[in-house]
């Protein structure tokens, strides 16, 4: 055979899918059985090594290594703002620093507040993150836990948070983007020629 | 080889609005048509397709692998300077290719003649990959055509294969697709290649190529303004390496498909040099620079763009004297000068084979016909069996 051997013709399909009446029993028995899908634990939250080290005092070395890489992601990924004042609206006095990158553009960023640990340390998988809190009356993180994208895990005098394993995932860098349309404007030139409207290919 | 008129698909329109194929019919013209077929026989197939493509291709790879390594034909080939160093970079350090297709003269006997290379941004993917599948699958099972018919068309199996590979070397990265705005048939070819990269497991998102953004660290950047790492573009390299952009794509640290040295392979200087190295080849056509032309005692023949696309600015010259030409917005870098050798003929309409390779293997067949010498994009696409 020269040919593609099988191909699912489903997955080809792009119609719109249509509706799949699901039973009113099973749909309510899932309901029952799993709850809101959800996959967050209770997890333990340290606002310093030495906290975690008391905590835990045969695994200095797990606690350091969550430490340094719960710094690593909120370096790479906690909330950046261009001016000391928006940060400190958000965070609160005394709670934000100034940092510049290679191109010296300056930004402010909050403390880290605290990391949280995943309970599977003990398997040598040394999950965490970085949370942030806010001293600020007017923020929405007034005296509680908040994770890199600002979600909110209740009071921060909470030595345990619920988190999933999607809080724990390291978040994409955002990045400044200067400008935008860099690329296509040789077809914007070239589709002008014979004054068609729309366009064919612009491959072979 | 030959060309066979069978009944169409009675609901193959609402099929093709069901599966996605968008762009049929184009400026109120078929594009895709299915009231005749072509015949080819096995050996047809292996023998005079299947085995000049590898190589061929593998020809191709050693003109690549020359011009980087000179400067005079850099410039030959119309690389801008600024990238050289880039490109060579790109083909030392052997970075993965998916596909390209070429342009084949063939009607059933002799040798295939290479026309060209679309190496960098081919299309008619879909309805090769997937749409003629079906048609086959269809006509069959409806009895149209004999059960033992088969296809020379593995191309959506290796794709998927190919991108299977490709994975394990971006491990979690997501690849973008792109392609430009207000084109049907770009965005159709796009979508099937994401479809084929997501049932290897990648994760996939789309951009279109105006909407790229560039960061104050120099990435390319997505509308949320992430970081674009890995990026398959149906964009041609040639306007690529002359836009805004151009500068800021060798600090990217954006891995292309296709990569930066497919700006050699998919140029039409690309003839001319295999030529120089491999001279009388069978299944080449004798093709010359400007330069070179005066001495080469070619009187027939086709003036072709260095970059062009679907057929734009050809001309055919007899003894001297054009017969026929294609207008269109190209020619400025230049031309190259291919011995004629018409396109056969099936009744009113003249054919041509576009051959597939995937990951250095042929992966199958398109056939495309015109009643013009020339192919061009409104030509009509047909289904093909072998038996």
């Amino acid at each position: 055979m020269k040919r593609t051997q099988s191909i699912d013709l489903s997955s080809m399909r792009k119609s719109p899918k249509y509706f799949a009446f699901k039973p009113l029993a099973i749909a309510v028995a899932a309901g029952t059985l799993l709850g809101c899908s959800d996959d967050s634990q209770e997890e333990q939250v340290y606002r310093t090594v030495n906290d975690c080290i008391s905590d835990n005092p045969d695994q200095t070395e797990q606690c350091e290594i969550a430490y340094k890489q719960a710094i690593e992601e909120s370096v790479k990924s906690g909330p950046k703002y261009s001016s000391m004042a928006a940060c400190i609206a958000d965070f609160g006095e005394n709670n934000c620093n100034g940092y510049s990158n290679q191109s010296n553009q300056s930004f402010f960023m909050p403390f880290m507040a605290g990391y949280v640990v995943s309970s599977l340390l003990d398997n040598r998988r040394y999950r965490s993150a970085p949370l942030y809190t806010s001293y600020s009356r007017s923020s929405p993180a007034y005296g509680k836990w908040s994770s890199t994208d600002g979600n909110l895990f209740g009071s921060a005098n909470s030595k345990k948070v619920r988190f999933g394993s999607n809080d724990f995932k390291p978040k994409p860098i955002v990045r400044r983007t200067m400008s935008r349309g860099g690329f296509g404007s040789t077809i914007a030139a070239k589709s002008r020629f014979g004054g068609k409207s729309s366009r064919s290919s612009w491959g072979g | 080889m030959f060309r066979s008129i069978i009944s169409e698909r009675p609901h193959w329109r609402d099929s093709a609005r069901e599966f996605g194929f968008t762009y049929h019919t184009m400026y109120g013209e078929a594009y895709w048509d299915e009231s005749a077929y072509y015949q080819f026989n096995l050996q047809q197939i292996e023998n005079d397709i299947e085995a000049p493509t590898e190589e061929l291709h593998q020809m191709c790879l050693s003109v690549v692998d020359k011009v980087v390594n000179d400067q005079q034909l850099m410039e030959r080939f119309q690389i801008p300077q600024t990238h050289w160093d880039y490109i060579r970079t790109s083909w030392m350090n052997k970075e993965s290719s998916l596909y390209s297709r070429m342009d084949l003269a063939y009607g059933g006997s002799g040798h295939a003649k290479l026309y060209e290379n679309n190496a960098d941004t081919p299309t008619s993917l879909y309805e090769t990959g997937f749409w003629q599948w079906l048609w086959l699958q269809d006509q069959v099972n409806a009895g149209k055509l004999h059960r033992k018919s088969d296809q020379f068309n593995s191309l959506q199996e290796k794709l998927v294969n190919r991108f299977s590979q490709m994975r394990l070397e971006h491990p979690g990265e997501t690849l973008y697709f792109s392609c430009c705005k207000d084109t049907d048939e770009d965005r159709g070819t796009v979508q099937y290649l994401e479809d084929c990269a997501v049932a290897a497991g990648i994760d996939c998102k789309f951009i279109y190529i105006e909407d790229v953004g560039l960061s104050a660290d120099d990435c390319f950047t997505d509308l949320d303004n992430l970081k674009i790492s890995w990026m398959f573009k149906l964009y041609p390299w040639e306007f690529m390496l002359r836009e805004e952009y151009s500068e800021a794509i060798t600090q990217s640290g954006t891995s292309w498909l296709e990569p930066p040295w497919k700006a050699i392979m998919s140029n039409k200087a690309l003839m001319p040099m295999l030529w120089k190295l491999f001279p009388n080849h069978p299944n080449l056509l004798a093709s010359y620079f400007e330069e070179d032309l005066k001495n080469s005692q070619l009187t027939h023949y086709v003036k072709k763009p260095i970059f062009a696309r679907e057929g734009a600015n050809i001309s055919i010259v007899i003894d001297g004297e054009e017969r026929y030409s294609s207008d269109g917005p190209y020619g400025d870098e230049g031309f190259i000068y291919q011995a004629y050798s018409p396109l056969p003929a099936f009744g009113d309409n003249f054919t041509l084979i576009g051959s597939w390779l995937v990951n250095d293997k042929a992966a199958g067949i398109s056939v495309r016909e015109d009643k013009n010498r020339i192919t061009q994009d409104l030509s009509r696409y047909m289904p093909h069996i072998i038996l």
